[in-house]
């Protein structure tokens, strides 16, 4: 155990002297926050496919109940119950489109995780950076329960739970609870929580900060305590279910699913849920009473109860749909909370795009119209009027829009079709469109998975910690 | 190098514009006029109070930008406003922003009259390191500290002791400049 330990200070030591230009000490809020005793009882674990790389290296390292797949590497790490999910990650032979740049990749792309430590955190997608487009490095950051860190290379910072990090290169910031920047580049930032922040320079930029007040009822973190709230209860308050389908080995597919479709074996699966064709189900997402139709997907730590999804609907990473009714090709951002009540249903219709790090809360029933961009804290209709506007309205923004707590700048059909775009590629990605023979995605290529399990010292100076592996072909 | 040095051409600290630290911004803005009036009698007018420490050392510079931005309305919704220069938002639809709010706000004359409740050392500049030179010093060394540090005046201090006997504007150095420059085209 001493070693951990040793590591852990070392992290903390390399993270603070990184953030010293913030003033910021990540110290006080690791006391409490996971207990390295934990390190040395969950195994890790990867996976094995003809489908993707198999090349890993995890030296010096404590992986807890993790999971990677493709090419990763750890170095000096501790990661517990995170995701390292290298299915997305660039070939050697592909061409990256930067501006105007067309950059051969030379080597197969690597996720490197070293000095870091992760809780229960996605790592996911591919560098986005030109700079670095064959290593997707996080090194020297810590980040807290739930974060995503997708298509974001990262230094030097802190991300608070919950927040997310897409597709934007990270040197030495803060990342508070519950915010999501999408931003290409930052640096040396101290971002407040629950701040949502989309920005393509020179093209728009979207602002919306949650009432923080408000924000903290759903969760908050402060130092020497774990994250609270009613997010996080809701997630406790479902633990049991992933208890039993990672001690057992052999899980029994509980629901029928097509030959086009993929459920992972680390999903829970309650009774009544009913998975189509063209389904991706991933690991650690949680289905009750669910019904996902054509190309929907749900992704990593996602919760569908009691919902239905018509079809071609992404359900990002950490998204929760609780009593909602989805018409066809929404999306659901990053870490969203949609919760309606029994009778009392939240009904979404086609094309819309709630954006990332959205809670939509109520105690009515409530209609978005098809075609709707929504966005932040929602628990009513007015706060829907306020938090909302028809995506063929946005587009005709052309100077800027100020709207409750959102402030934009900029081109509003930039802003629309960006978002168009990408959805349109996550459902590609994930095998949305696969029509018996082409467009295979995740759905089809994930669907026979072997998983190796990787157990830690389990006592003496090293409990914990993981030997040095080499894992290749 | 030029004949001038330092001594030459600062202004004496016995007649700049001072206050001691506690005294209110209405203080400091009293002081610099009295100095404008009672010394100042070059076009260049004093634009700055320093401020003195316990034992009458200068602990800081007031500057009247100083001053016009201690009266900055400092609410929820102008912090706010101001924290959009973090996220990328421009220059513009900044300004749009902070004029919508203003023409909601007080007029100038309730804002000026919080100057009796503001306290210099909240907002004085604390002097830099490269703010300082001797009074022996010439032109040239004044000239390239002004420059690489964008100062708009140095603190002029005496021997060892480094005690602030003045302080020398970026217009007098501007002034000796010109006249060398004149000198050149006879």
């Amino acid at each position: 155990m001493k070693e951990l330990e040793k590591l852990l200070a070392r992290i903390i030591q390399r993270i603070n002297i990184n953030l010293r230009e913030l003033n910021y000490d990540v110290s006080p809020f690791f006391k409490n926050l996971v207990s390295l005793n934990q390190m040395g009882k969950f195994y890790a674990f990867y996976g094995i496919t003809p489908n993707h790389s198999l090349d890993f290296q995890f030296r010096h390292s404590s992986l807890a109940g993790s999971y990677f797949l493709g090419k990763c590497r750890t170095t000096n790490s501790i990661l517990y119950k995170s995701d390292i999910r290298g299915d997305e990650l660039k070939h050697q032979g592909d061409v990256f489109h930067y501006d105007n740049f067309k950059i051969p990749i030379t080597r197969d792309e690597s996720i490197d995780i070293e000095d870091s430590f992760l809780i229960k955190t996605l790592v996911h997608n591919f560098s986005h950076d030109p700079e670095t487009l064959e290593k997707f490095f996080i090194r020297d950051t810590v980040s807290a329960h739930y974060a995503n860190i997708h298509g974001s290379p990262i230094a030097g910072s802190f991300l608070c739970p919950f927040a997310t990090v897409d597709l934007t290169t990270m040197h030495d910031c803060v990342i508070g609870t519950f915010s999501y920047i999408q931003a290409v580049e930052v640096d040396h930032l101290n971002i407040d929580p629950g701040t949502v922040w989309v920005r393509n320079p020179d093209e728009f930029n979207f602002l919306y900060r949650y009432p923080l007040n408000k924000l903290n009822r759903y969760i908050n973190f402060i130092e020497g305590r774990a994250p609270q709230g009613f997010i996080m209860d809701f997630m406790d308050n479902r633990k049991e279910g992933f208890r039993r389908i990672f001690n057992e080995v052999n899980i029994e597919q509980s629901v029928p699913v097509p030959d086009s479709a993929s459920l992972d074996r680390f999903a829970v699966i309650k009774p009544r849920t009913h998975i189509s064709e063209n389904v991706l189900v991933a690991q650690r997402a949680f289905l009750q009473n669910a019904s996902l139709g054509k190309g929907a997907n749900a992704q990593e730590n996602c919760y569908i109860i009691n919902s239905s999804l018509a079809g071609c609907n992404i359900t990002a990473h950490g998204a929760k749909i609780i009593e909602v009714d989805l018409g066809k090709n929404i999306f659901v951002g990053f870490n969203s909370f949609l919760r309606g009540r029994p009778k009392i249903r939240l009904t979404v219709g086609d094309d819309s795009i709630i954006m990332p790090h959205t809670i939509i809360d109520i105690k009515k029933p409530l209609t978005i119209p098809p075609g709707h961009l929504v966005w932040g804290l929602i628990t009513n209709s007015e706060e829907l009027e306020t938090n909302s506007i028809a995506l063929k309205d946005f587009a005709k923004i052309d100077d800027s829009l100020i709207k409750g707590n959102m402030t934009f700048e900029g081109n509003g059909a930039g802003f629309v079709n960006a978002f168009r775009d990408r959805i349109h590629h996550i459902l590609d990605t994930n095998g949305a469109f696969f029509d018996g023979k082409k467009n295979k995605g995740h759905a089809q290529k994930n669907q026979n998975i072997s998983f190796n399990t990787i157990q830690p010292y389990p006592d003496g100076e090293l409990q914990g910690l993981h030997p040095t592996i080499l894992i290749q072909p | 190098m030029s004949d001038y040095i330092v001594k030459e051409l600062m202004v004496p600290l016995s007649e700049y514009a001072t206050v001691p630290k506690g005294s209110t911004l209405l203080d400091a803005v009293m002081a610099l006029e009295k100095a404008q009036v009672e010394f100042d009698h070059t076009k260049y007018k004093h634009r700055a109070v320093l401020i003195l420490g316990e034992n009458g050392g200068v602990i800081g510079k007031l500057s009247q930008l100083d001053v016009l931005s201690a009266l900055e309305p400092r609410d929820r919704e102008s912090c706010e406003i101001n924290e959009l220069h973090k996220y990328g938002f421009s220059c513009d639809f900044i300004r749009n922003m902070h004029t919508q709010l203003r023409l909601q706000g007080s007029p100038l004359k309730d804002i000026c009259s919080k100057a009796f409740q503001l306290f210099v050392e909240d907002f004085m500049q604390a002097p830099s390191e490269g703010e300082f030179i001797d009074q022996e010093a010439s032109l040239e060394i004044a000239l390239l500290q002004l420059g690489m540090g964008h100062h708009l005046s140095l603190l002029v201090t005496r021997g060892k002791g480094k005690k602030i006997v003045g302080i020398l504007r970026l217009t007098d150095a501007f002034a000796a400049v010109f006249h060398i420059m004149k000198e050149c085209e006879v």
